[in-house]
């Protein structure tokens, strides 16, 4: 399959912004270890970025249709892996969202919003009218809630909301009448409080610290404040690499994780930062590019997913670090240290390559030359049957 | 069916999309802007103060010396117990761990948590003072857990002699809010240890030298990780004063718990020797943070022993007013040495019969007889010669009514009786009776002590310098004198020392004062507190509560004087039994101390003087 034809189709653009975007995560988890002189967690991140890299390149060669074909099996089998982790699980800083498997601890709940992604695509792909119907946002948030709730069953709330804007997105270019999206909204406005029964103590008190920042520097305010004055103290040019000891000395709380773009930030300053956003802004613009060279409707849907999956993590992961929005857990992809997180986003990376590389129906990689998605689904589906 | 599906519906919302995208991308290049530029400074600030931790190090106030070079006031190192509340992470667990590890009560720190109001937050607040060495290793122990406590070795002012000279030396305590204030304080923060009283107040900025500090680096825990710098403290300057201890010592303890005072002092350079009030308090209960309780037993003691006597209270100086007396006397014309008066033991004037002390009388007197024996009747019918106005001039003219230049704060000044002071203080004018007990040293005439004590050094040299207490020179005490030196007839100065002399040293009141071999002159006073005829409605036991203050002033050697002394002993009695003998006891440390013995076995006092350190 890597011939050069398939070489000449690859879009090394976005895959050489992702590489660069996953080596200055590197980059902040060797500063970030400075303080406690501890690299191993820099040698396993290069570690989860070459095997990341892997799963990337071998979804690209995957054809995407034949994912979307499997989606609902893959979609079944995560199901089973999220009730099985709640059985099975470890325990890691309070959720049982964790699999381990020796010295390697695995988060399945990460890598079902790449599944998460291809059920959506799949199942909307079938809908060819130009707004969705009330039912098919009845089986879209089905789809969705399920494995919300078995990761909140977890105790991880804030990988499951992190499902919420993947719909979302998706949903928005499925396309949806503005009195439905008005509907919805209003529902969710009014829902909200009431939300706020079933949230824990310490979860509600992340959303009161974040309203009001003074309510307790010491305890979960701590969290953003300490970020926000690393990020702060790091002015316009940032203290250097390597100089960042607001962050090093231990005051900024999961710096190699959620809070990298913290020590960053201090360390190469606002310049330095912007550029990193406006990289993250790049990888988004050229995937809407992929988009519109797609060859199918599956496909832009696709590429909407894994849009959506990345802005959103992207745009809540910084506000959280810039102390807009509580610290709720979010990763910041390609940064962040750890495996899981890692290795979903190359993952849905990998989906993005994939629609790129097959966006003229003739391309000698294609495995089928179905010209309907309907049919080729008929096709497919009887080809489930019968196996 | 199209080879390309018709897809630019979902194209165009896809294009919505990404303008929400560059939106919200915008909104966190602002935030970031917001944080990293705006507030760059603030955040730095914040930064600076997460990982640098400043610790004080107090510098040690001067050492004070008595005029010997003896130690007075020192400093003793002690571990104190510290609270950096900036880095309290719960607080209820910080005070279990005090109260039930170091046993600490928990209303005490609690009141000590409350009453902050005044600190920086980054100032750490003292929980306990000197910590045992238990105390110490079990918080070391512990440290690692509790970053938000310190240990800190700070100096603590200790009193070698704990009462002694206490309102001399003074006292230190923090700071006051009020105090905060005032320009003397600009330079101290809430929480310095600063003088409050005596010279400690006085030369608080002498002494205080400068606090020092030490910048490490901690890590989140407040663990140390290394030293940025360290500024050592400056210990203050040190203070040597004019007091002699010896002379004190015997002063205070002559005294007793008195109520009583002593001051003496050196006629020509104005150092004072002694300057004695008790009863007195114990200035170390005030280094170590004196509680409400014991604050209030000091305050609401009957006998005052916060307030220095010598300087703040006054009373009528009774006979020893006669001093002055005679010398308005003298100077005005109206009488001479071989002036004579009869004394019958009583006189009738203005329709009054005034007594003398004597009943039976002293017969024919002149001046010197008079200030001998303390005779009443000579100066009744000189005070109705010489007038009120004239009193009060030569009152004013040898420094009553004035400071007496001293270096410690709270000076009272007393009162000069006279005819403008009757009418605008009561309303009435001034009655010629009222003259007549003025010339015995008593009715509204109020005097301390110094002001008694200069007085008499006045007639003793002619000269008036500043009382003060501290060799050499000294903010309060400008190098001219205040007290404009006053201009008398040196022959007349010198029959009242013969006069004074004798009264001491020829069966006179004084005598009890005598010291053999020094040449001891003087004046004893007897203050009536209450009239006589108030004295006859009382029971004995209230008559003993009202017994007249015991007075004596005087100096010595009676050829250039070298010492000035008076005493008061307040319900005393007579001055001659009551005050005589402790002037006498301290002229006699005093002679001790400075005679020399010549070679050829004769005794020679002051020619070789006294000032040599030990």
């Amino acid at each position: 399959m890597w011939t050069r034809r398939f070489l000449s189709q690859f879009d090394f653009f976005l895959f050489l912004a992702v590489v660069i975007l996953a080596l200055i995560g590197a980059l902040g988890i060797y500063n970030a270890s400075a303080g406690d002189g501890n690299y191993s967690l820099f040698a396993r991140h290069l570690l989860w970025v070459g095997l990341g890299v892997a799963v990337c390149l071998f979804i690209t060669s995957i054809d995407y249709h034949f994912l979307t074909d499997h989606a609902f099996l893959l979609y079944g089998l995560t199901t089973l892996l999220l009730l099985g982790i709640l059985v099975f699980g470890t325990e890691v800083n309070g959720s049982k969202s964790w699999f381990a498997i020796g010295p390697f601890s695995f988060q399945p709940s990460e890598i079902t919003k790449v599944v998460l992604i291809l059920v959506l695509a799949r199942y909307l792909s079938e809908i060819s009218s130009s707004y969705l119907q009330p039912r098919h946002l009845f089986t879209l948030g089905a789809l969705t809630l399920c494995p919300m709730i078995l990761i909140t069953l977890q105790g991880d709330l804030g990988t499951a909301l992190m499902y919420i804007p993947i719909l979302f997105g998706v949903v928005m270019v499925a396309g949806l009448r503005i009195r439905v999206l008005t509907g919805i909204l209003m529902a969710t406005l009014c829902v909200a409080p009431l939300g706020w029964f079933f949230l824990k103590d310490y979860q509600k008190e992340r959303i009161l610290v974040t309203l009001d920042p003074g309510r307790d520097p010491q305890g979960i305010g701590y969290q953003s404040r300490q970020s926000q004055i690393a990020i702060g103290s790091g002015g316009l040019f940032g203290k250097g690499l390597g100089q960042g000891l607001q962050s090093q000395l231990g005051f900024v709380p999961e710096i190699h994780t959620d809070f990298i773009f913290a020590i960053l930030a201090e360390e190469i300053g606002f310049v330095g930062s912007i550029s990193i956003l406006m990289l993250y802004l790049l990888v988004l613009m050229r995937l809407v590019r992929i988009a519109e060279s797609a060859r199918d409707r599956v496909g832009i849907l696709l590429i909407t997913g894994v849009t959506s999956f990345i802005f959103f993590h992207v745009a809540m992961n910084v506000s959280m670090t810039l102390g807009i929005m509580p610290p709720i857990g979010i990763p910041l992809p390609l940064l962040s240290y750890g495996g899981s997180s890692t290795i979903t986003t190359f993952a849905a990376l990998g989906l993005a390559l994939n629609v790129h590389q097959r966006r003229f129906v003739c391309s000698p990689t294609s495995s089928a030359d179905s010209s309907s998605p309907r049919s080729y689904l008929q096709a497919s589906l009887f080809k489930h049957y019968n196996s | 069916m199209p080879i390309y599906q018709d897809n630019r519906e979902l194209l165009q919302r896809m294009r919505w999309l990404q303008v929400v995208f560059i939106l919200v991308f915008v909104g966190l290049f602002a935030k970031l802007w917001s944080l990293t530029v705006l507030d760059f400074e603030r955040y730095q600030n914040l930064a600076e103060r997460n990982r640098v931790r400043t610790i004080p190090e107090l510098a040690p106030r001067g050492l004070i010396y008595d005029r010997e070079g003896r130690v007075l006031v020192d400093n003793i190192y002690g571990f104190n117990l510290l609270l950096f509340r900036d880095e309290i992470q719960n607080i209820d667990e910080t005070l279990s761990f005090l109260v039930d590890g170091l046993g600490l009560d928990r209303d005490t720190i609690q009141e000590r948590l409350n009453n902050t109001g005044i600190y920086n937050i980054y100032r750490a607040i003292v929980l306990k003072e000197n910590l045992t060495m238990e105390e110490t290793a079990y918080l070391l122990a512990r440290q690692s857990e509790h970053p938000e406590l310190g240990i800190l070795k700070q100096p603590r002012r200790i009193y070698r002699y704990s009462s002694l000279a206490a309102h001399v030396a003074g006292y230190v305590g923090e700071v006051s809010g009020k105090q905060l204030g005032q320009s003397e304080f600009k330079d101290n923060e809430a929480g310095d240890i600063v003088g409050q009283f005596g010279v400690e107040r006085t030369y608080n900025k002498r002494l205080q030298g400068r606090d020092g500090r030490r910048r490490v680096l901690v890590n989140s825990r407040g663990r140390f990780l290394q030293e940025l710098d360290h500024v050592e403290p400056i210990r203050g300057a040190e203070l040597t004063l004019t007091i002699d201890l010896d002379l004190q010592a015997e002063a205070e303890s002559q005294l007793g718990d008195g109520p009583g005072a002593v001051i003496a002092f050196d006629p020509h350079t104005g150092e004072i020797l002694v300057m004695a009030s008790r009863p007195s308090f114990d200035p170390n209960q005030f280094a170590l943070r004196i509680t409400q309780k014991e604050w209030d037993q000091l305050l609401e003691n009957p006998d005052t022993p916060m307030q220095n006597r010598t300087l703040q209270n006054t009373s009528s100086p009774g006979s020893t007013f006669k001093i002055i007396m005679a010398l308005a006397g003298l100077e005005k014309g109206i009488i001479d040495n071989e002036t004579s008066v009869y004394c019958g033991g009583s006189v009738d004037l203005y329709g009054n019969r005034f007594h003398c002390w004597k009943s039976g009388g002293h017969g024919h007197i002149t001046l010197r007889e008079a200030i001998q024996h303390s005779c009443n009747v000579y100066f009744y019918l000189l005070g109705q010669k010489l007038g009120i106005q004239e009193i009060a001039s030569f009152s004013r003219r040898l420094g009553l009514g004035s400071s007496v230049g001293i270096d410690l704060l709270g000076e009272a000044l007393g009162l000069v009786p006279s005819e403008e002071w009757k009418r605008e203080a009561r309303g009435e004018p001034w009655y010629a009776g009222e003259t007549i007990s003025l010339a015995i040293g008593q009715g509204p005439l109020l005097v301390t002590p110094a002001q008694m004590a200069r007085a008499v050094g006045i007639v003793a040299t002619g000269k008036a310098p500043n009382l003060h207490l501290v060799k050499g020179e000294s903010p309060n005490t400008p190098k001219q004198s205040l007290f404009p030196t006053p201009d008398f007839s040196p022959e007349n100065l010198e029959l009242i020392r013969d006069a004074m002399w004798s009264s001491v040293n020829e069966g006179g009141t004084g005598r009890a004062a005598r010291v053999a071999g020094f040449e001891v002159a003087g004046k004893t006073g007897t203050a009536q507190t209450i009239s006589f005829a108030t004295r006859a409605t009382l029971s004995d036991e209230e008559a003993e509560q009202f017994q007249p203050n015991a007075w004596f002033v005087g100096f010595a050697p009676r050829e250039d004087p070298e010492i000035i002394v008076a005493v008061v002993v307040q319900r005393g009695g007579s001055g001659g039994s009551g005050a005589a003998p402790i002037a006498r006891e301290i002229l006699r440390v005093y002679y001790e101390k400075h005679k020399r013995v010549q070679p050829d076995g004769m005794e020679l006092a002051f020619q070789v003087k006294k000032t040599q350190r030990l």
